[in-house]
């Protein structure tokens, strides 16, 4: 493992936000959705995560606890912008939104968070999956789920799934009740567990190799 | 993320819209966020000054940057018109060091964007992301106005990642300033411009 990514205040540099592009870009995306709408906006966030992923790495690791650790150190695509822990083996959670400086600069120098960024999660909750709150939880779970397709364990291809985000306001988005037993199941967590983690973290996601 | 989302674009958008294509991207992601950052008004330069040291102007969403009060520029008739101002660290740095370490690194369209712009636009770009900056303070300096005055931004001289530096000595005249001076700068600074009164009637035009 490299020095740098051992020392936490390096570390922290490579997974903080860049305040001037983050909130331009944030501007940027409202002119799309204004000539595109929220579905033209969703498109955009979803190839620019996918595009992100595939540029990065592809992962190969003998065993799941080889996984972890890179997982947990950084040293992994799918945990390069956030800081990650695991609660369980299949449990993993992301401490702090990747995005929450780009969305405090955004609302300290232009002002309420535009409604777009809701509306897009909506039409992106009822196309694809429900799970997102705003358009930063698009780029960050489709960005997700790409970089997964990416890592191998043993030869298999890692999966993932969103269980739960909290946004900086507190909204929360929990996966729909039909699909959250077995979900929690896989995590090896209970709902209660998850009630718990939500507390202090951003995100909560399973992982796992079929 | 975001940041390194975008850049991971660029070598695509630059394939399929060529170079030219990501300046324009670059440049109106800059322009729409200096629009959206709204109007500012001062009553002379000393409070623009604290503003811009307290981090409360919009050009203060770029990092630290510091007014070299020493740095006064005059006009013909000897009166301060501006100041030359100076970003400590570049916020790409972070992203470059980012990309090292997520992507492996920068798009071959980096070096081509910044070319093109030099040679299209004008000769101050050190990588394709001075694009944004320097668009995004064009735009900043129109909506901030200083005794009732509009504001120009001039670009003067800057240091890239590897440590390339651009100094354009053609504005850097036109304000009276010595490029030897502002080399200098550059040692300890990442940015340097000029921040003025626009339609200032300047020294360096007048001997022009």
């Amino acid at each position: 493992m490299s020095k740098l990514k051992n020392d936490t205040r390096e570390r922290r540099a490579l997974i903080d936000d860049n305040p001037l592009v983050d909130v331009a870009a944030c501007l940027f995306l409202e002119d799309i959705a204004d000539k595109q709408g929220a579905s033209g906006m969703n498109n955009y966030l979803v190839s620019l995560a996918t595009s992100l992923a595939k540029s990065m790495p592809v992962e190969e690791y003998d065993t799941w606890d080889d996984f972890l650790e890179a997982l947990v150190s950084g040293e992994s695509i799918i945990s390069a912008f956030e800081e990650v822990e695991t609660i369980t083996p299949n449990c993993a959670v992301t401490k702090m939104c990747p995005f929450t400086r780009g969305w405090q600069e955004y609302t300290k120098r232009i002002g309420e968070f535009s409604k777009i960024h809701t509306d897009v999660a909506e039409y992106y909750n009822s196309v694809y999956k429900p799970c997102v709150i705003n358009s930063m939880c698009i780029i960050h779970q489709t960005f997700r789920n790409a970089a997964a397709e990416r890592i191998f364990i043993k030869g298999n291809p890692l999966r993932c799934a969103n269980i739960a985000a909290v946004w900086e306001d507190g909204t929360r988005k929990i996966a729909p009740d039909e699909w959250l037993p077995i979900l929690l199941e896989k995590a090896q967590i209970t709902s209660t567990d998850l009630t718990m983690i939500l507390r202090n973290n951003a995100d909560v996601w399973v992982i796992y190799t079929d | 993320m975001l940041d390194v989302a975008l850049v991971s674009l660029i070598q695509d958008m630059s394939e399929k819209a060529g170079v030219e294509g990501t300046i324009q991207y670059w440049a109106r992601v800059g322009e729409s966020l200096a629009k959206r950052m709204g109007k500012e008004a001062y009553m002379g330069w000393p409070s623009f000054n604290v503003a811009l040291r307290e981090g409360r102007t919009a050009f203060s969403i770029e990092g630290s940057v510091t007014a070299l009060t020493d740095l006064a520029i005059t006009d013909v008739d000897g009166d301060v018109v501006g100041y030359i101002y100076a970003l400590e660290t570049c916020v790409f740095n972070p992203t470059t060091v980012r990309i090292r370490y997520s992507v492996g690194e920068l798009p071959r369209a980096d070096r081509a964007v910044a070319d093109e712009y030099n040679n299209s636009v004008r000769d101050t770009a050190v990588c394709n992301f001075c694009v944004i900056h320097q668009r995004f303070r064009e735009e900043v300096s129109k909506n901030i106005a200083i005794a009732d005055q509009q504001l120009d931004c001039i670009q003067l001289a800057a240091r890239g990642f590897t440590g390339e530096t651009k100094i354009a000595d053609d504005s850097m005249k036109k304000i009276g300033i010595n490029p030897e001076y502002v080399r200098s700068l550059l040692r300890n600074y990442a940015c340097v411009y000029a921040i003025m009164m626009k339609g200032a009637r300047l020294k360096g035009e007048e001997e022009d």
